[in-house]
């Protein structure tokens, strides 16, 4: 592609050339396929999980109108889990940028270097706009708070749904966190999450939009086609 | 002690009636019917241990609700005929000869009786915020609920700490099974405890010799083994969105779902809507006000506000509920991200503006070369 689009511009002086040479594959099919299973059900369970909270339709048309919002909330949550399970799988597996491999390594003086650098340009300290192909290492963070946050989540969720039968396995799997915390506070933890993935969800499109045009790399289309250019600074 | 069979027909009620009570307790304790014949045999003999009542920081709400009869049934005369040896707010005797009484039953019957206890016990200053004929409760209910054979805490209070253990616990109140470490303790919370869940409790011990089986809070699975929220008869309205948004309006006056109104049905585990209150014949759902959650632990504190589906968020203020912090989480992300874009916009202009320049001259430049 570089090659296609170097013919036309060869006989003039590139202005601001463009540090894209070939495209690498970085994000692969499962990578992607779960970005947006993921999406879906954010987007599904936020809407459901708001509604339980606050049924704000009338019933009039739909005789069973909460039955069926739980219902939906409830698959969409298994949907979910396992989706982050499929994340998982993925993350110790044979990949090399959505795995356990790209980890940052605290201990390394290049890896803190690249860090800082992120730091400053989210923070307006520096000019420069650093480059990786791979999560940058500050979203890495962010996406550790994310997963960790997905993970209380499907837990709180489970539990609260086991409560309808306490003889059920899923209360016996799950039931010992209403013995830290009493079942109204869940509720409202599992409440008040969906709050910050909103406000994370935020973060990412601005900072996914951010990147892509100040980066010039593709972040958006990335999570489409997988592809990103190599860039060559 | 009278002669049970005696009784029963002193108060005119049939061997049959005796019976068809004892097969609805098995019912409820969920045991196969044919339990009740060992029910009834065990409820007949003589040999029953004796009950010593103690209330602590309590309303006496528990013993009202042991009391609560407007016409003896059976289930009363069961608890009647218990020998109960010492009750401070139903017994005739008083000071020493109370105390005596108390002695000889604890000597007696050591490690046979029954000891019921109602009320929270408050531990902090030492104990002095309830004493009883100069002991602390702390003191008293170790030694009492020592020698028990079996303990029951009846009501919030005996059984978490209840409304006594509210935030801030001035005195320092806690629920029985944290001063008896080791000992199996009987929880029936509840504001008050319903007594028909006492009477079955008594009777699977003097049936079966043993505690009924229990959840992780220590109360019965017959009576807290279910969500009142699952069992209520207003599920119905639940399911199909019909709620109550405010009192006395048309949702409330057609026994519409509570849920809206801060009802923690959802959140509580009681039998309130089967077994229902005063012998059958109400409980709070059902006349019209939302469940609000007494027999769960952490009550009072977890389930404020009464009238709220969730818990305020602490550390801001009376009037912060979930919904508005969570709002406003998402709206300081937005106006952070959508500054930090307003900056990245000034600061890049001049560069855009460049690129935009130079990218026109260059699209002419290549037409122009074109031509």
């Amino acid at each position: 592609m570089a090659e296609i689009s170097g013919t036309s511009v060869d006989k003039v002086e590139q202005p601001i050339e463009c540090a894209a040479r070939r495209y690498l594959y970085v994000w692969e099919g499962p990578v992607r396929i779960i970005h947006w299973l993921n999406f879906f059900c954010i987007i599904i369970l936020s809407f459901t999980g708001y509604f339980i909270h606050d049924p704000f339709m009338s019933s009039a048309q739909h005789p069973y109108i909460m039955g069926h919002m739980r219902h939906i909330h409830y698959v969409t949550g298994v949907v979910f889990s396992v989706s982050i399970l499929a994340r998982l799988y993925w993350f110790l597996g044979d990949s090399y940028f959505a795995s356990w491999r790209a980890i940052p390594n605290p201990f390394d003086k290049n890896n803190r270097k690249t860090f800082w650098a992120y730091i400053r340009f989210y923070t307006f300290l520096g000019k420069e706009t650093p480059h990786l192909l791979g999560h940058n290492p500050v979203a890495f963070c962010a996406y550790t708070l994310l997963f960790l946050l997905f993970f209380l989540q499907i837990l709180t969720g489970f539990a609260l749904w086991a409560q309808a039968d306490p003889y059920s396995s899923l209360y016996a799997v799950t039931g010992w966190i209403f013995g830290l915390v009493s079942n109204q506070w869940v509720r409202w933890f599992h409440f008040m999450v969906m709050f910050l993935i909103a406000g994370f969800v935020i973060n990412h499109i601005y900072s996914i939009v951010l990147f892509d045009f100040k980066s010039k790399s593709g972040e958006i289309s990335s999570i489409f086609s997988g592809w990103k250019p190599d860039r060559r600074d | 002690m009278t002669d049970f069979k005696g009784m029963l027909a002193a108060h005119n009620i049939s061997r049959r009636s005796f019976l068809k009570y004892c097969s609805a307790l098995g019912a409820m304790m969920a045991v196969p019917a044919t339990m009740t014949p060992r029910i009834a045999a065990a409820l007949e003999s003589d040999n029953r241990p004796p009950v010593i009542w103690m209330e602590f920081q309590s309303c006496t709400g528990d013993t009202e609700s042991l009391l609560r009869a407007n016409r003896p049934s059976v289930g009363e005369l069961i608890l009647d005929h218990l020998s109960l040896d010492y009750h401070e707010t139903v017994m005739a005797a008083a000071g020493d000869q109370a105390e005596a009484s108390k002695h000889a039953t604890m000597e007696k019957f050591k490690g046979q009786y029954i000891c019921i206890i109602e009320g929270s016990i408050p531990v902090g200053a030492d104990g002095v915020y309830c004493t009883i004929a100069g002991q602390t409760a702390v003191d008293i209910l170790k030694k009492v609920g020592g020698d028990a054979g079996l303990i029951i805490a009846v009501g919030s209070c005996s059984s978490y700490g209840g409304l006594p253990a509210a935030y801030p616990n001035p005195t320092g109140a806690v629920g029985v099974s944290e001063l008896l470490p080791g000992k199996t303790v009987i929880n029936l919370p509840g504001c008050p405890m319903n007594v028909d869940n006492l009477t079955g409790t008594i009777v699977h011990y003097l049936t079966f010799g043993s505690a009924p089986a229990m959840d992780r809070f220590g109360r019965p699975k017959f009576a807290y083994g279910k969500r009142i929220h699952d069992n209520c008869e207003r599920r119905g309205h639940f399911d199909a969105g019909q709620y109550v948004e405010n009192w006395g309006d048309h949702g409330h006056r057609q026994g519409w779902c509570l849920y809206k109104m801060g009802c923690k049905g959802p959140a509580s585990f009681h039998n309130c809507p089967t077994l229902r209150w005063n012998e059958g014949l109400s409980w709070p759902v059902m006349a019209g006000h939302g469940c609000v959650g007494c027999s769960e632990p952490g009550f009072f504190d977890t389930m404020m506000p009464m009238y709220q589906r969730l818990p305020n968020v602490p550390g801001f203020g009376v009037e912060a509920s979930a919904l508005k912090i969570g709002g406003a989480i998402v709206g300081a992300s937005a106006a952070v991200f959508a500054t930090h874009g307003a900056v990245t916009m000034a600061r890049n202009w001049k560069q855009v503006n460049q690129a935009k320049t130079e990218t026109r001259e260059m699209i002419k430049e290549t037409t122009d070369a074109e031509k």
